[in-house]
């Protein structure tokens, strides 16, 4: 599959008459998207305000966060099988508006997911305090059951991120990037003398609000599959994902998959990316057995030299984990894991809550147990009613004064177990 | 079915441990979901009688969760919620089981 990915930089987002990009600034028609999001009458009330980088603002509880796109050619549209047809997607051209982001924030259980800061101290652990951000506040229809309110809610936010998307239709991009993977024997033969490297993405699939979907298709139900990477750019998997903040793959993360990204850049210099297997991370034992088999069979089967292995979660995602990890160096191939730790405040337990012998290279993403504090902001998005009961945060945590001390875990993508974000661990 | 009903999440972790000591075997992860062990009023882990002996696995599995979760509540207590954000962690823990007792091959063990 071969995509152009055209990116219109996006520098700052206003309210219009109409929802466009004009040089740089994307405006946006909020009665529309009100009247968009108001179409399910699983939400009863829905608003639209604006946070940009810098700004003192606070935006609580977050649900998803998506970048807006278009698919302008090549088959298929935006979110197959979530919002749109479920088509192949993968191939030809899409626009993205680089620089904003759609943030769905509403309260779906009392233990709501994690926070962005648009400015001040826990600005820098979020990517989302450098877009340019149309939050849509929503709000359930009363007596609505937590499962159907989750499904409204993501596909809320979905419907939102392609229908701004579509100003980005006709824009001449200021930038366009091409992805390319052939079929496996072409792919092989192009760079013979380069080593095959994968990329085994686990995705999260544990039950409510532990969701993830590829091509509409819930992941728990899934068995380890092929993907060819451009697919993910066209939002083939989004997340419904809202409970632990800090390592939350949002949808947005999920169409600018960091690993992918860098693969391709290596693609042809020192590595010869193949192609990306998908694997689930059910609570079912017995499916974690089945999904380690298939996915290192299929790390066999394609040839690989290598791998990398991202996971979304902690605890039971471990295990399965360390079960690829496993399976996939007994196939013989090379694995690296990337992830986030969490060794308790002071660094010195357990990182992760599995282990094997053969997980030795392992690339971290930061430790979720840091506590930090952080200011009041001068405007709120959504509400700070939930700030205690989210994960990272506990009793005492919001201050009278607004400020917060909490864990780290409790901002949005602080520690993304792909690689996202600006945190590391060095060994001494 | 074991109902610790005033029991916690490390109380239900030490009950698994006893059984599987006792010949039981692990179906499902005793750390499942994205909540912390600090953050789990509710959990629910499914076991089996095993056919006889120790499955070493599940003692493996379960040890790791016990010491994960020791370390999570040495630095917090679970807190005292609200009878509607306990609801919403039941449903949640529900949602986690649930589609582990639908799942075809579950009644095939």
């Amino acid at each position: 599959m071969r995509l152009e990915l055209g990116k219109i930089k996006i520098n700052n987002v206003q309210f219009g008459e109409k929802t466009e990009v004009v040089k740089g600034t994307l405006y946006v028609n909020k009665d529309e998207i009100i009247k968009l999001v108001l179409e399910d009458d699983r939400i009863i009330s829905a608003d639209v305000e604006l946070a940009r980088p810098g700004e003192s603002v606070r935006i609580a509880p977050v649900k998803d966060v998506i970048e807006p796109r278009v698919k302008v050619s090549g088959g298929g549209e935006m979110f197959p099988g979530s919002i749109n047809k479920v088509r192949q997607v993968g191939s030809g051209r899409t626009h993205a508006l680089v620089g904003a982001a759609v943030v769905t924030c509403g309260r779906i259980v009392g233990f709501q997911e994690g926070l962005i800061d648009m400015s001040g101290p826990a600005a820098k652990y979020t990517p989302f305090s450098e877009t340019n951000n149309i939050c849509v506040v929503i709000e359930p229809a009363k007596g609505i059951e937590t499962h159907d309110y989750e499904a409204a809610g993501r596909i809320a936010g979905l419907k939102v991120a392609a229908y701004i998307g579509e100003a980005g239709r006709n824009t001449e991009p200021d930038e366009v990037v091409v992805y390319e993977t052939k079929p496996i024997l072409e792919q092989v033969n192009e760079y013979p003398g380069l080593p095959k490297i994968g990329y085994v993405h686990m995705l999260q699939s544990q039950g409510l609000l532990h969701d993830t979907y590829y091509y509409g298709v819930d992941a728990k139900l899934m068995v380890p599959t092929f993907m060819y990477p451009t697919e993910i750019m066209d939002g083939a998997i989004v997340s419904g994902n809202c409970v632990a903040p800090c390592d939350k793959v949002t949808t947005f993360h999920h169409l600018n998959n960091p690993v992918i990204e860098d693969l391709y850049k290596r693609h042809g210099k020192d590595l010869n990316f193949i192609g990306v297997i998908l694997t689930n991370e059910n609570v079912f034992l017995a499916d974690k057995e089945r999904s380690s088999d298939m996915t290192a069979k299929l790390c066999e089967f394609l040839g690989l030299d290598g791998v990398l292995i991202t996971e979304e979660g902690y605890g039971n995602p471990d295990t399965d984990l360390m079960m690829n990890c496993k399976k996939v160096s007994q196939k013989g191939v090379k694995v690296v894991l990337i992830t986030d730790e969490f060794p308790g405040r002071d660094g010195k337990s357990q990182s992760l809550a599995d282990a094997v012998e053969e997980g030795d290279a392992l690339v971290s993403c930061g430790n979720g147990n840091v506590i930090i504090n952080f200011p009041p902001m001068e405007k709120v998005i959504g509400t700070l009613d939930f700030i205690e009961t989210m994960i990272g945060g506990y009793e005492g945590s919001l201050k009278p004064d607004g400020s917060i001390e909490a864990e780290l875990q409790i901002v949005i993508a602080s520690t993304i177990a792909n690689g996202y974000n600006k945190l590391a661990a060095k060994g001494y | 079915m074991n109902y610790l009903k005033d029991g916690t999440y490390t109380d239900v972790l030490k009950k698994t441990r006893d059984l599987i000591h006792s010949n039981y075997k692990l179906l499902t992860h005793p750390m499942s979901g994205s909540l912390k062990p600090n953050q789990t009023p509710y959990k629910s882990v499914i076991v089996t009688e095993g056919c006889g002996r120790i499955d070493y696995e599940s003692v493996i599995l379960i040890e790791n969760s016990m010491d994960a979760a020791y370390k999570f509540l040495k630095f917090k207590k679970t807190p005292l919620w609200t009878e509607k954000i306990l609801n919403d962690f039941k449903t949640v823990d529900l949602s986690l089981i649930e589609n582990v007792i639908k799942n075809p091959m579950f009644n095939a063990i």
